[in-house]
């Protein structure tokens, strides 16, 4: 097996461990931006520039010890869909789907730490853990940053901090965002006064796992948009207060729907369950939705005999290109609707 | 419609990408597609958007070249440049674009000033106590010829060293000579 099916053909490690508040979140994540001093950003870079940066992350990180059992994955040197699978991982960015020359990506093999190279910024450090961790996913990318601190000479002004291609991530260069499964809110229409309320102290919340900005199935990722002028620690504790209250509502708002329609919920959830076992055809976007619901009847000990880390790992395998890896072949979106049923159909089996 | 790369085919795939408030059409042939990497754009409904950023700037470069006066001298670029892309060319920039970025970054962060980590090798603590006692030798040398500009942005200047203390908010390294300067630096959060 190659380097690459490694990675991709197992389920990421994160993606099975059980996290603190599993049941409404389903990942913390972290990310930080750096640039060499010195240097063009990518968008900008002549190739050859672009293919001396990537050298030497490649060396700072092979200096280290945090990142030795990494994989280096060349954009360029694999297929348009192991990009796109990548990118459905989350381990990529869109934008290096399309633009690949001197792209690179090292991720350790739990896909729990990894920086892709020469993505808007020349280093991009993740960090991602299961459920709600953020102090311990920014541990991480901290931890490596401090180390690659040492051997790179990073892009940065004692006023603005560090300097990144776009001025809405100069300062820190930190991203902290979790993703959330919200289904209690959004049935009892409160998801929107959340929403404005997440907005008001400048977090951005988009809807996710649905194409473009429309939400399916309930997730929601929330971030912090300010990088500049607030410190990282308090950039993530500001964060975590501001989710903690976001699932104190959704433990509130399941708890009364327990309350005046457990039938009724109880009905949707069995319903969801039966058919996610039982369909033939599956769309992603019905997938979606009948996962929310069984997840939410996981969560409140309705349904089970599946558990979250399950759903988790579904969620991921069901989109489109990891389905075709997965059967090996290219489909249809309509094949895709089959293999689609019968995967989640066999996962929940062996289960 | 012609193909806006090569100008030659005939476009067959059309987007509409939207950066910052701008909204611009992409036209382009499937060969230019295939030779930018852009293949699977036939097959999948991957969010075109995205993927077509990086073209876009392409997109601008060749544009015409704006008449926007200062260039970075690190990369070439303009004001113009940035405010097409919503991206700066390097590092340089932001000294470059300093006056015009201020507002920017007041209105997206609200706040001008770092308050995060410092890396090592520029910013230890005592390395930061010697700047800071430069700079405001610098200040009291700026007042003194009532250059009351620059005495501001070394003010500013000040107030953000104090801050970046290195790590931990609001942690401000000790006035190095005790009591001068502190008094006329004070206020700003
Ligand atoms: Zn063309
Ligand atoms: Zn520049």
């Amino acid at each position: 097996m190659t380097d690459f099916g490694k990675l991709i053909d197992k389920p990421a490690g994160w993606l099975c461990e059980p996290g603190e508040e599993s049941e409404m979140v389903l990942s913390s994540r972290v990310r930080l931006a750096r640039n060499l001093n010195g240097r063009p950003f990518t968008h900008i870079a002549p190739p050859d520039i672009l293919e001396e940066i990537s050298g030497s992350v490649a060396a700072a990180l092979a200096a280290g010890d945090i990142m030795k059992e990494a994989l280096m994955i060349e954009m360029e040197k694999i297929t348009g869909a192991e990009r796109m699978l990548l990118a459905e991982r989350r381990l990529i960015s869109n934008e290096l789907v399309g633009n690949f020359k001197s792209r690179n990506l090292a991720v350790r093999p739990d896909e729990k730490l990894s920086v892709m190279v020469n993505e808007e910024d020349h280093l991009r450090l993740q960090s991602i853990e299961s459920g709600l961790a953020m102090s311990s996913a920014f541990k991480a990318a901290r931890e490596l940053d401090d180390d690659l601190d040492k051997r790179l000479d990073f892009a940065f002004s004692d006023r603005l901090g560090y300097l990144t291609a776009c001025t809405t991530n100069v300062g820190t260069g930190l991203r902290v965002s979790a993703m959330v499964h919200l289904p209690g809110l959004v049935h009892n229409n409160d998801i929107r006064q959340v929403i404005d309320g997440l907005r008001h102290v400048r977090l951005t919340v988009r809807g996710s796992y649905g194409e473009g900005s429309e939400v399916t199935g309930n997730f929601f990722q929330i971030s912090n948009s300010i990088t500049l002028g607030v410190s990282e620690e308090d950039t993530v504790a500001n964060m975590e207060s501001h989710v903690r209250k976001v699932l104190e509502f959704e433990k509130k708002a399941r708890e009364s729907l327990l309350r005046e329609a457990r039938t009724l919920l109880e009905d949707k959830i069995w319903r969801s369950y039966g058919i996610l076992k039982s369909a033939r055809l599956v769309s992603s976007k019905e997938a979606m939705s009948l996962i929310s619901a069984t997840r939410l009847g996981a969560g409140l000990g309705i349904i089970t005999d599946v558990k979250i880390p399950v759903l988790n790992e579904i969620l991921i395998m069901i989109q489109p290109m990891h389905l075709q890896r997965l059967y090996d072949r290219e489909m249809s979106p309509e094949e895709r609707d089959t293999v689609r049923a019968d995967y989640i159909r066999s996962r929940i089996e062996i289960n | 419609m012609v193909c806006q790369f090569c100008k030659k085919r005939e476009a067959t795939i059309h987007f509409t990408n939207v950066i910052g408030n701008r909204i611009e059409k992409i036209h382009i042939c499937t060969s230019c597609a295939d030779e930018k990497g852009f293949d699977y754009l036939k097959k999948s409904n991957f969010e075109k958007g995205d993927l077509l950023a990086g073209l876009m700037n392409l997109a601008f470069q060749a544009g015409s070249p704006e008449a926007a006066s200062r260039r970075c001298g690190g990369c070439g670029r303009t004001y113009a440049d940035f405010k097409k892309t919503g991206k700066l060319g390097c590092s340089q920039c932001y000294e470059v674009f300093r006056e015009e970025l201020e507002q920017i970054l007041t209105s997206v962060h609200g706040d001008t000033c770092h308050k995060g980590k410092v890396p090592g090798r520029q910013g230890s603590r005592i390395d930061l106590m010697k700047k800071i006692h430069d700079l405001q030798k610098e200040l009291r040398t700026m007042i003194e010829l009532e250059q009351y500009e620059r005495a501001a942005e070394i003010r500013d200047e000040i107030t953000c060293l104090k801050n970046t203390g290195g790590g931990g908010a609001g942690k401000e390294p000790p006035c190095p000579s005790g009591k001068e300067g502190s008094a006329e630096l004070g206020g700003q959060a």
